[in-house]
């Protein structure tokens, strides 16, 4: 299966300070792949730039394929990539249906069309199976923190993406909303969508990812399968950077 | 030798295998009926006709097609006009439900079920009654066409006696089927199945498992049961007791089992050992305590969620907890116990609330639950691994509490797959959760009971309706 996603030797300076050494990464539809890492290592700043927030400074950037140019978010979006921050940037003074078509609503003649956008709205969280929110009218305020998390998931899923990035979608969540959340991005996978999943929680990679990619102090130490990875060998990976065969030979990609 | 099948045959299980499409996916229209079952437009035309005049479905121009061209009719399942109802028997609840064709469940009862000594009359009774209730709510022009239960104990296939559920407590063989048939007296048999085989079903009909030819899927609730589906067929084995997963003895040395032996899958993963190991079982005094359900207990996200400090404890099964649990005493300040007399709130919890606050404090970064967790995780790879070499199944889900226990451990349950299932096995395999969730049981058990008129449409409900 051809990766839908694929970056290679990528490399990302601030200033003096190299973020990204020589980065592979790549993105399959249907699977979702966890990227890990400790803090600093550059998970953040590879999703930047495949986000098109930041422009990469040397490498290949492929989707499906084919070689392309991100110059900004909107070059990614239009590929069909979503990202989902932390924040989720939601807005709490408008409903459900207003915050998935924010600033991408739809018109009729000079007015919006509130009834596509609600029938999309709930057709969307209907196709995630997503049953405990009320209504789609409610404001974001009113609802917890996994329901705010299911409807930025939504939101990023209503464009018909291809592949959605999630950073830390159960970071600050109980125990029932974050199963809710990881069943979710699962689901998304299952369904063809190509799914990147920031985690510190090694049970959240583990419960859902099917391939696992560790960044290193900016260097990409390994991807495996998840099927065949122990969490000894990407805890290993994560703060040492190799385990075993895997990983970097004195500090390089092996 | 035999001749074909007759014709009255053929249309018997066209009508059966057309309602079955409709019951599981949904109004669907004649037109993709028509290809998905690969028989002639207007074959499909008399059988949703006939269907129709016996009032099992009902057809309806659709709201909206996209396309050109005269719209093909859609084929609904009358759910608010045929229902069965479906009992599910667990070692904490009792529920009782009627349930529409095409799954929905029209109207629900639950009451809590306190553990102790089995009696029979204390499940029949509620369930017989809510029952009751609930039919006489319903429309004349209703008509109930099965009655089904799970029950969480091993069922003999054919009289529905229960012969044992170490966690229900009988000490004897119960008649359980014939005694619910008699209190209801509907004029129907009731049937009975194990619950996780039920729930397997459910799974691989209207669940996750979906397209799925070879599954397994393992149920906790406080013991753990099992449902093994091999080429879309249930392994019911010789007498219909076959799939009690949580009886596989993967500890030779280990805890003893309800059922006797020692170091079985349940005993080693089961509700009571995680309390045991997370210090959390009532009237036992724990080394480590803490009060409350943790949520208060905020502000531990960071540090604690790190992997390889937190997460990294018990890799080896036979760790000592008793280390582990002196190590805990650190916990937040102000939120300790004063002793195992004052204890919190989550002392009292059993069943699911108890599995999913040990799941939550571990997620809080309590060492103690994290290592039971970790522990009870590694079992539970080292089960699923035995599974995976023996019968290679696509699919394993975890159902009841284990839907916590494996989220709450995933690290654990797959790096034990990773090392002990054969590579080839584990290959295409994928681990999901329960998508019916706390209702897969209950489902299951309205399949069963919806199985006699997705056989033979109009026979069973000519039978229903006398």
């Amino acid at each position: 299966m051809t990766p839908v996603l694929e970056l290679r030797g990528i490399d990302k300076s601030f200033g003096p300070v190299q973020v990204l050494h020589d980065v592979d990464f790549s993105v399959h539809p249907g699977e979702v792949t966890a990227l890990v890492g400790d803090n600093g290592a550059g998970k953040s700043t590879l999703v930047k730039c495949i986000g098109g927030i930041h422009a990469v400074d040397s490498g290949e950037y492929l989707f499906d394929g084919k070689n392309v140019h991100i110059n900004s978010p909107r070059d990614a979006a239009e590929l069909g990539i979503e990202i989902v921050y932390q924040d989720l940037a939601l807005c709490d003074n408008l409903d459900i249906v207003q915050n998935m078509f924010l600033g991408r609503e739809h018109r009729r003649g000079i007015v919006l069309d509130e009834d596509t956008m609600e029938e999309m709205a709930a057709r969307t969280l209907e196709s995630l199976s997503v049953r405990t929110v009320k209504s789609i009218r409610q404001h974001v305020s009113s609802l917890s923190g996994g329901q705010r998390q299911t409807v930025a998931i939504a939101k990023a899923v209503l464009w018909n993406s291809k592949v959605v990035i999630l950073d830390e979608p159960t970071a600050a969540l109980g125990v029932a909303q974050t199963a809710q959340v990881l069943e979710l991005v699962r689901r998304l996978a299952d369904q063809g969508l190509a799914v990147v999943l920031i985690s510190h929680n090694m049970n959240d990679v583990f419960a859902v990812s099917d391939r696992i990619a560790a960044l290193y102090l900016g260097r990409m130490a390994a991807q495996v399968r998840t099927s065949d990875g122990t969490h000894a060998q990407v805890v290993e990976l994560i703060t040492s950077g190799r385990s075993g065969d895997l990983g970097l030979t004195n500090g390089v990609s092996a | 030798m035999r001749a074909g099948p007759s014709q009255e045959e053929i249309r018997r299980h066209n009508l059966g295998a057309l309602l079955r499409h409709v019951h599981l996916g949904g109004p669907t229209s004649r037109a993709e009926l028509t290809s998905r079952m690969g028989l002639n437009r207007s074959t499909i035309m008399a059988l949703t006709a006939d269907l129709t005049a016996a009032g099992l479905v009902r057809e309806e121009l659709p709201r909206e097609t996209g396309r050109a061209g005269r719209p093909s009719l859609v084929v609904r399942p009358e759910s608010a006009r045929v229902y069965v109802f479906a009992f599910d028997v667990g070692v904490d609840r009792l529920v009782a439900a009627r349930v529409g064709l095409g799954g929905a469940i029209l109207d629900r009862r639950e009451t809590v079920r306190r553990r102790g000594p089995f009696s029979l009359e204390e499940i029949v009774g509620p369930l017989a009654g809510f029952a009751r209730q609930m039919r006489r709510k319903t429309r004349p022009d209703t008509v109930c066409v099965g009655v089904a239960a799970a029950f969480s104990g091993g069922v003999d296939r054919g009289n529905g006696v229960v012969r044992f559920g170490p966690n229900m407590g009988p000490a004897e063989d119960v008649p359980f089927a014939e005694e619910m048939t008699r209190r209801l007296a509907f004029g129907m048999p009731v049937k009975v199945g194990n619950d996780a085989n039920l729930a397997a079903l459910a799974e691989h009909s209207r669940g996750v498992g979906v397209g799925c030819r070879d599954l397994i899927y393992l149920h906790g609730d406080v013991g753990v049961g099992g449902g093994i589906i091999v080429n879309g067929q249930l392994l019911g084995g010789h007498a219909g007791f076959g799939g009690e997963i949580g009886h596989m003895v993967v500890n030779p040395k280990g805890r003893l089992c309800g059922c006797g032996s020692l170091g079985c899958l349940e005993a080693e993963v089961g509700e009571r050992t995680l309390l045991e190991a997370a210090g959390r079982v009532p009237g036992v005094p724990r080394g480590a305590s803490r009060t409350g359900t943790g949520r208060d207990s905020g502000g531990s996200q960071g540090p604690d969620r790190m992997p390889g400090v937190s997460r990294g404890a018990g890799e080896n099964p036979e760790t000592p907890l008793g280390t582990v649990s002196v190590t805990a005493d650190l916990g937040v300040d102000g939120f300790e116990t004063a002793g195992p007399g004052a204890d919190g709130r989550h002392e009292r919890l059993i069943g699911r609330d108890a599995v999913r606050a040990v799941v939550d404090a571990a997620d809080r970064g309590d060492i103690v639950a994290q290592a039971a967790l970790s522990r009870v995780g590694d079992w539970l790879g080292l089960g699923v691994a035995n599974l995976v070499n023996i019968f290679n199944p696509e699919m394993v889900i975890f159902g009841g509490m284990l839907r916590e226990v494996y989220l709450g451990s995933a690290a654990q349950v797959r790096s034990r797959l990773a090392v002990d299932a054969l590579a080839a096995s584990r290959e295409g395999l994928r681990l999901r959760t329960s998508a019916l969730g706390d209702d897969a049981t209950l489902m299951g058990a309205a399949e069963l009971a919806f199985a006699q008129v997705l056989a033979d449409p109009l026979e069973a409900l000519a039978r229903a309706g006398s």
